[in-house]
């Protein structure tokens, strides 16, 4: 598919394209406008695609109302951390997944794998108990624990194995010729061949992390060690009335950064996925 | 699947008789593995084990009561009259989701797949929802779909007057539907760009020599080559859609009625807002029961469907 | 608490102590007591709030130096899910508010610790002051298992200038007029709704929290259960006259906005709204409406009040629930409650009188002190609860789903809704 195209089709490409551009960003526009529009302007119908009047209050708000920095500053040291974390578990992993032969391999991955079938609401319950019994309630380590070691990490095991699989026997075999030890040859050899494969597990981990949710709201419970997508819900008036405009500004804060990341690194992203065993 | 690769060198140096190579191997492996391993027990399987104990008993939070009923849950289970209706939105809520998020994401990366100029900053817009937080998303998505919000006002220029989405049962399951997946379909999309890009270029040549049409080439080209990809999006997609809470939670409620009430939603409500854990572990169960299922005969039907794997 | 003057004298110590190389570990202070920390969940997150509950607790160290107590802020709508997480974990705080729809469940459980007796032997405290409407959801067998600290009556905010602006009559005419009832409210209501602004809005009831629908349908003297709430009285004539006439509010008059629409009264927005009164402080500061402030309208079945309540409790589980009861007499004794009352209506006779209301509500007027705070608090009924109350909340909300259409069977589906919750009532 890749003939040159014809105008007249380029321009329907296009055209579809744009139209089915709309959902994908409308909903983040009218996020970010109307987070400087005063209440009773969010509320207009029909909505206002481009605010009538700016009220930049609302972002000095949401810095005044909740901890806000450090509120973010939370997010990012824990996202920061799983992702590394991730990455290290991940591609070992996966490495001897892959390419180490032991015994009951197989029925360990399977075992593994059972991470993936499992909703963090299913296990919420007892994990709570045992982060209370180990003094770890209201701490971030359920945060960054839970996701290296537990459940989220085994897609990311899952995708590392995928590529080592791929790899070629004959490099290993060189290098254990030369009398690298294991550990050498997946740090020295194997580890630099996966840059793409992990750039793409570092991504998805990170986003993970970041939107986060039910696991902030059980675990954590003082304001100064939210996490932001608990943030956003805490911007209310007395009686749980969400502030919108605030929530809003709030929310824009959040997403900005990682658009902006993305932005600049999305080529990098894509074409790491396009180098994984996921491709096929 | 095949784990170990026939890669190990019987000549490897061996310092001591014990250590042959194919211990030490053994070895490094159980290390290599064990944080994760260590990890999936401690975080996966002992909770697994514990909610099923839990499971057993009628479990009164406030009153700190905690009494083994033997299978009264389960008995419980097959009673429960709502059941039903909510294992019915769910099969609805998730079929739904997969076939929309598979379809659009698969439109989307043939279409960022030409050669257009631009087309990366199409990429990035189809992407960006992905990462806008779920919570900001859906509370957006809440303002929208409301009767007098963006959507109608968007349908009215038009001269249509629309649905009260989130009130009318069949509105209100295409758009907790709709909205996951304008949300997530960037990482599908682009799982299934890269496999596009895969495609050996030679093979549409060829087939254009023969005279294939475009749309021929797509099934009978791109699409088995692309297969391994699409059965891991679609369990990653089913397992992910079974897992959706917070946007029934804040879109919905699970309303009108019990129409976009799911089963993870429904175990929420069981065991966190009527307190009755012990079934809330039941549902638990039930619902993992449910997820290995569907997992192992998508796994199981790969050898049919999928046409090349490497 | 002087936090700096503390932290400067402790240092002034060190400097002294550490050249002279006695600093003995853990001997600094001397105290006999174990150091003892409270925590109490709340749903407000609120500064204003925070600094007059942190005052609260700052006196009380004065008098028992080895308590500390701190407050947790949960989110309001997942408050009683969020608290009873916490329980089911092993980390109940000591403390916790409770909503009144939540009481049955918290009172008749065991959870919490009984008050009664820590509440009368506290100096000056006057517990027969605390009027027994106010008592009776948070006791058991005469005992008061929790504070009702907050007494708030469901009023009617109004938007004189949007009615006006439709050329109907404002509640205070029609009140002038010996008129305000509830035709002629939703006549008002519907004037304005069809204008394109809103009519009338139940705030917070959003076609999902129906038990806020009280305050209309008491005036028909319906209720949803009988009074020992074993009995589903939704079919009962009342009950059903009062939907219908909701019923059609909503759909043939346009006076209340319908599901899925969004109008917020507080932005100028609607016409009325019925909300407790402490919502006055959303009030806009800036491009104010003329607003008043009225009672509910009466009903077919006479006038009448509806009050929310909330109540501390100290949760039994805790290790230190007898000083957890001595710091609840403390917050909550008459010096305190005064203070608490500027936020959170008390329900302690000495304080409910205008004078002391004016103070504490400085943007009502003598006349909204008494009709509508006083004899609310006084005749008001509370908003519906029972034990297990979110789960029948919950079958009954997806239940009413049915009547909110405009085709809706009302007697079908109460009878339906009455099927459901039945068992559930008998528990």
């Amino acid at each position: 598919m890749k003939a040159e195209l014809s105008p007249r089709m380029k321009v329907f490409l296009y055209g579809l394209m744009c139209v089915l551009l709309v959902p994908f960003v409308f909903p983040t526009w009218w996020m970010v406008t109307s987070s400087v529009k005063p209440i009773s302007d969010i509320f207009a119908f029909p909505p206002q695609l481009v605010p009538q009047s700016y009220d930049w209050t609302t972002y000095q708000k949401v810095f005044e109302l909740q901890p806000f920095v450090q509120q973010y500053w939370n997010s990012a040291y824990i996202a920061a951390l799983v992702t590394l974390g991730t990455m290290v578990v991940s591609s070992m992993a996966g490495y001897a997944f892959a390419r180490i032969r032991f015994p009951f391999a197989n029925t360990i991955f399977m075992i593994v794998l059972l991470g993936l079938l499992i909703p963090s609401e299913v296990t919420i319950v007892p994990l709570f108990q045992m982060f209370l019994k180990a003094g770890m309630v209201n701490t971030h380590w359920p945060l960054i624990l839970v996701p290296i070691f537990g459940a989220p990490s085994v897609f990311a095991t899952f995708v590392m194995r995928q590529f080592f699989v791929t790899l070629p026997g004959e490099l290993e075999e060189a290098a254990r010729v030369d009398g690298l030890g294991r550990f050498k040859i997946f740090r020295k050899i194997a580890l630099p061949l996966a840059r793409p494969a992990l750039a793409s597990v570092a991504i998805f981990t990170f986003l993970h992390s970041w939107n986060l949710f039910l696991e902030p709201i059980v675990f954590l419970s003082s304001a100064d060690k939210f996490t932001l997508p608990q943030a956003l819900t805490q911007y209310t008036d007395a009686y749980g009335g969400p502030m919108w405009n605030i929530q809003l500004a709030a929310a824009t804060l959040t997403a900005l950064p990682v658009l902006i990341v993305f932005i600049i690194a999305q080529k990098q992203f894509v074409e790491g996925l396009a180098h994984t065993g996921l491709k096929g | 699947m095949a784990v170990a690769q026939e890669n190990v060198a019987p000549e490897g140096r061996a310092s001591s008789p014990f250590w042959t190579v194919a211990r030490r191997d053994s070895l490094a492996g159980f290390l290599f593995i064990a944080p994760q391993l260590i990890g999936i027990i401690v975080f996966v399987l002992i909770p697994l084990g514990l909610v099923f104990w839990y499971s057993l008993h009628e479990w009164n939070v406030l009153a700190n009561t905690f009494t083994y009923t033997g299978a009264q849950n389960y008995r419980m289970l097959i009673e429960d009259t709502n059941l039903l209706e909510v294992l019915g939105a769910t099969a609805i809520f998730s079929a739904g989701l997969v076939v929309f998020n598979l379809s659009l994401a698969l439109l989307l990366a043939v279409l960022l797949n030409q050669k257009l100029a631009g087309i990366t900053i199409f990429r990035t817009l189809f992407f960006s929802p992905v990462v806008v937080s779920l919570v900001a998303w859906t509370i957006v998505w809440g303002f929208l779909l409301q009767k007098n919000g963006g959507i109608n006002g968007m349908l009215q220029v038009f001269g249509i007057e629309g649905p009260n989405w989130l009130r009318e049962e069949t509105t209100a399951m295409i758009s907790v539907i709709v909205v996951q997946v304008f949300k997530n379909v960037g990482l599908n999309m682009i799982l299934f760009l890269a496999a596009l890009q895969g495609v050996p270029n030679e093979l549409y040549e060829a087939a254009r020599i023969d005279g294939a049409p475009r749309f021929k080439q797509f099934r009978r080209i791109t699409l088995p080559l692309i297969s391994p990809t699409i059965l891991l999006t679609s369990i990653i997609t089913i397992v992910g859609s079974l897992q959706v809470f917070a946007q029934i939670a804040v879109l919905t409620q699970g309303g009108p009625g019990l129409s976009t009430t799911v089963l993870v939603y429904y175990l929420y409500q069981q065991a966190f807002q009527f307190h009755f854990f012990g079934y809330g572990s039941t549902l638990s169960i039930l619902l993992f029961v449910i997820v290995a299922v569907l997992t192992f005969a998508q796994w199981q039907m790969r050898k049919r469907i999928v046409f090349y794997e490497s | 608490m002087n936090y700096h003057k503390a932290l400067k004298s402790a240092a002034a110590v060190l400097a002294i102590a550490a050249p002279l190389g006695i600093l003995a570990v853990g001997n600094g202070v001397a105290q006999a007591q174990d150091a003892v920390n409270l925590r109490m969940t709340i749903w407000s997150a609120n500064e204003a709030h925070l600094k007059l509950f942190n005052e609260i607790a700052a006196g009380f160290k004065k008098d028992h130096p080895n308590v500390t107590v701190t407050y947790e802020s949960l989110p309001f709508d997942t408050y009683t899910t969020a608290l009873t997480t916490q329980i089911a974990g092993g980390n109940a705080p000591d403390m916790a508010w409770i909503f009144e729809t939540a009481a049955y469940d918290f009172v008749n459980s065991g959870a919490l610790y009984p008050l009664t007796d820590t509440l009368k032997a506290a100096q000056g405290y006057n517990l027969d002051e605390l009027s027994a409407t106010a008592a009776e959801r948070w006791s058991k067998d005469g005992t008061l298992y929790a504070y009702p600290f907050s007494t708030s009556p469901f009023a009617m905010f109004v938007n004189n200038d949007v009615i006006k602006a439709a050329g109907a009559k404002t509640p205070a005419e029609l009140i002038a007029a010996g008129q305000w009832d509830w035709d002629h409210a939703i006549e008002t209501a519907s004037a304005v709704g069809q204008t394109g602004k809103g009519g009338l809005i139940v705030r917070d009831f959003n076609y999902q929290i129906w038990q806020n629908l009280a305050s209309i349908w008491n005036g028909w003297g319906a209720s949803p259960w009988s009074a020992d709430g074993k009995t589903c009285t939704m079919t009962e004539k009342p009950m059903v006259d009062a939907l219908t006439f909701i019923h059609d509010a909503i759909f043939k008059k346009k006076a209340i906005p319908g599901p899925g629409e969004n109008v917020d009264f507080f932005a100028g927005n609607a016409a009325m709204t019925i909300t407790q009164i402490s919502r006055a402080s959303l009030l806009p500061k800036d491009k104010p409406f003329a607003w008043d402030l009225v009672p509910l309208p009466r009903g077919p079945a006479g006038e009448y009040a509806l009050i929310g309540q909330a109540g501390i409790g100290v949760m039994q589980a805790g290790k230190n629930a007898e000083t957890a009861a001595e710091f609840v007499a403390y917050m909550t004794n008459p010096e305190n409650s005064a203070k608490l009352s500027q936020f959170f209506p008390s329900a302690r006779k000495s304080l409910l009188n205008a004078e002391v209301l004016k103070k504490t509500n400085p943007l009502l007027s003598q006349d909204q002190i008494d009709k509508v705070v006083i004899s609310g608090i006084a005749t008001g009924k509370v908003i519906p609860g029972h034990t297990g109350f979110a789960q029948i909340q919950q079958t009954v909300r997806s239940g009413l789903d049915a009547v909110w259409r405009p085709d809706a069977d009302i007697p079908g589906t109460l009878q339906k809704i009455c099927g459901q919750i039945g068992p559930f009532l008998k528990r």
